[in-house]
């Protein structure tokens, strides 16, 4: 029943000074949008990052032999294939897997040379693998009729100048360590995000890969997917036992600037979340402050005649909690609606594309949205709620009613 | 209530030490309809409000139905006047946000009164008190006659033993004045509530049984 009273006045009480009470409940509704929609921005962006790598390159898992990685020789290649694909066919846990033949080069056209990565690959596969059908711009997503021609990284084929059916010579080194020349003309464009492909990798077959390298039977890279993402560890475990002589790495061990980059995203997430606290703190430790200050003779009227202190004191934080509640509510609706449209209509950037790419974003970025960003608001608001009543409760304990009531005291 | 030797001074071994109170030696019995009188200063809201326990003695003892309540804390303190002494103040004090009805059903809500009992006594009291018509305005929306009589009515609405009134007619004309002592009488007799009014008021005065005059912190008279 006290508290039936403390919650009855409280809600009359926040609304004695309308205005007052409505800004601060927009304060704490616009920045907590703000930082909704924010974060989910940016989550969708890393996002987009990491699953874009797993797509077009790293899977959840891959193989390497433990040398290749530091040399990038064919004398360090995974071989033979049967001993993998048998032991893939028995684990459950495996969804798809690509096997990769790759050897680092020299791409030229008749006016311009650059470093880059040939990679031989089954189309079929990586399809199934990540879809990497859908990262095609332009041409189709296939090597021609005899299985000649070449997918080439946008950003590559851009600093090229090439475009659909332009031919190029790649040249390299085969296992001999003789320096061979192959010619093929280019029959799609990929534009994944990841910039290991999109700046440095050229597609063929891999037969054509293995007839040019004098490599058969081989992979240089082993990518999988995994069917349960949160077993990627105990997946991972299981294949080291398998295969203890090769590198089987995450793709968060092979892409640590992904991981880097999600937990600079996660401080900033965290000092955003700490501005939105400071923020709804301030304002509601002002508005209390100022309504506790201006309605202190009411208070000790009511002590005075006998209502317990902590009736009183209930009816201060509810005052506090319901400007912070529904600050809360105003903004994690704006900011639901913020999210919904930025993760289905996605906010464009193009604006700022070559930026964006330059790290690998995508010029039209979807956010995501996760009810924990929601938990993560209402406890960082409550708490602020909380901090910003114990002030204005301390004064308020210190008083002495009837000096109060007579004037005396404030 | 018994008040034995009590004293009060106020700012005491400083420089601006008051002494309030000096032995103070009174018996309230049940249903008295008391004044304690004196020109300002003197010393009678002071005792008033040690009565009440609003304010504590410096010495002495205080009883309340034979217990001895001087040593109390200010929560069980809170409990006593919460539940056996209802106040009346000068500036009438009510909660501007609850509206008449609520503020008269204030104290018997704190004292979990059942809803239709509070609602009867607010009916009731407010025929008694002439505000029948004003139950669901809030205070800042009638004069100050209307919010001293509300302030009646909170007081005496849980049926306290005891009701303490500081100044009750000192913002209020001769007819509100006559209206309100009317009405406190008429609910000392009808109730048997004991009333102590701390008052220099002639009208207050004629009206009460028992006046009790203070002088510079003492008992100068009590007839």
């Amino acid at each position: 029943m006290y508290n039936t009273i403390a919650q009855h006045l409280a809600w009359l009480s926040i609304w004695r000074r309308k205005t007052r009470s409505l800004m601060v409940i927009m304060m704490i509704a616009l920045s907590l949008s703000g930082l909704l929609g924010l974060q989910g921005l940016y989550d969708g962006m890393i996002s987009h990052l990491i699953n874009t790598t797993i797509r077009s390159d790293s899977g959840e898992i891959s193989l390497y032999d433990k040398k290749y990685r530091l040399n990038k020789s064919l004398d360090y290649r995974l071989t033979p294939l049967s001993k993998y694909k048998d032991a893939f066919s028995k684990m459950e846990s495996i969804e798809a897997y690509s096997i990769r033949l790759e050897k680092e080069g020299l791409i030229a056209t008749a006016h311009k040379s650059l470093g880059a990565t040939l990679k031989g690959i089954s189309l079929e596969n990586e399809k199934t693998f990540g879809g990497l059908d859908a990262f095609i711009t332009q041409g189709d997503y296939s090597f021609g009729k005899e299985n000649k021609n070449a997918l080439i990284g946008s950003a590559l084929a851009k600093k090229l100048n090439l475009n659909i059916g332009s031919r190029v010579i790649f040249t390299a080194q085969d296992l001999t360590g003789e320096i061979n020349a192959i010619s093929f003309r280019i029959s799609g464009i990929l534009k994944t995000g990841n910039p290991s492909i999109d700046d440095h990798s050229v597609f063929v077959s891999m037969a054509k890969m293995s007839k040019f390298i004098n490599v058969h039977q081989s992979a240089t890279q082993i990518a999988l997917r995994v069917k349960d993402t949160e077993n990627i560890t105990i997946v991972q475990k299981e294949l080291q036992k398998l295969f203890p002589d090769i590198d089987v790495l995450r793709w968060d061990e092979l892409y640590p600037l992904l991981i880097q980059m999600q937990d600079w995203m996660n401080i900033f997430n965290l000092a955003s979340y700490a501005i939105v606290f400071i923020v709804a703190a301030l304002g509601i430790f002002g508005v209390m402050l100022v309504s506790v200050l201006e309605r202190m003779r009411e208070f000790s009227i009511m002590l005075a005649i006998g209502t317990p202190y902590k009736t009183v004191r209930n009816q201060i934080i509810m005052e506090a909690s319901f400007l912070g509640f529904i600050g809360y509510m105003a903004g994690a609706f704006l900011g639901w609606i913020f999210l919904l449209y930025m993760s289905t209509a996605g906010v464009d950037m193009r604006a700022f594309e070559a930026g964006l790419e330059l790290y690998g974003y995508s010029a039209v970025m979807y956010a995501n949205m996760h009810l924990y960003y929601f938990f993560q608001a209402f406890f960082a608001v409550f708490f602020a709620t909380l901090l910003s009543v114990i002030w204005p409760l301390r004064k308020l304990k210190k008083i002495k009613p009837i000096q109060v009531i007579q004037g005396k005291m404030l | 209530m018994k008040l034995n030797h009590v004293y009060k001074t106020f700012y005491p071994d400083t420089p601006k030490e008051v002494k309030a109170l000096s032995d103070i030696n009174l018996t309230f019995e049940k249903g008295e309809f008391t004044t304690l009188s004196g020109e300002s200063g003197s010393g009678k809201t002071t005792l008033l409000n040690i009565i009440g326990g609003l304010d504590s003695a410096t010495s002495g003892e205080i009883f309340f139905e034979g217990e001895e309540i001087t040593a109390y804390s200010e929560e069980k303190m809170a409990k006593l006047r919460l539940h056996d002494i209802g106040f009346i103040f000068q500036a009438y004090n009510l909660i501007h946000v609850l509206t008449v009805r609520e503020n008269i059903g204030f104290i018997m809500k704190l004292l979990k009164f059942d809803a239709k009992e509070i609602e009867e006594r607010i009916l009731e009291l407010a025929s008694i008190l002439q505000i029948e018509d004003l139950l669901d305005k809030l205070p800042g929306e009638i004069s100050g006659g209307q919010q001293q009589r509300v302030a009646v009515a909170r007081a005496v609405a849980s049926r306290p033993k005891l009701i303490l009134a500081d100044e009750p007619t000192a913002n209020l004309d001769s007819k509100n004045s006559a209206r309100l002592m009317n009405m406190l009488r008429t609910l000392n007799e009808k109730e048997h509530v004991t009333v102590i009014f701390a008052s220099h008021d002639k009208y207050v005065l004629e009206q009460s049984k028992r006046i009790i005059v203070l002088d510079d912190g003492v008992v100068i008279e009590d007839r």
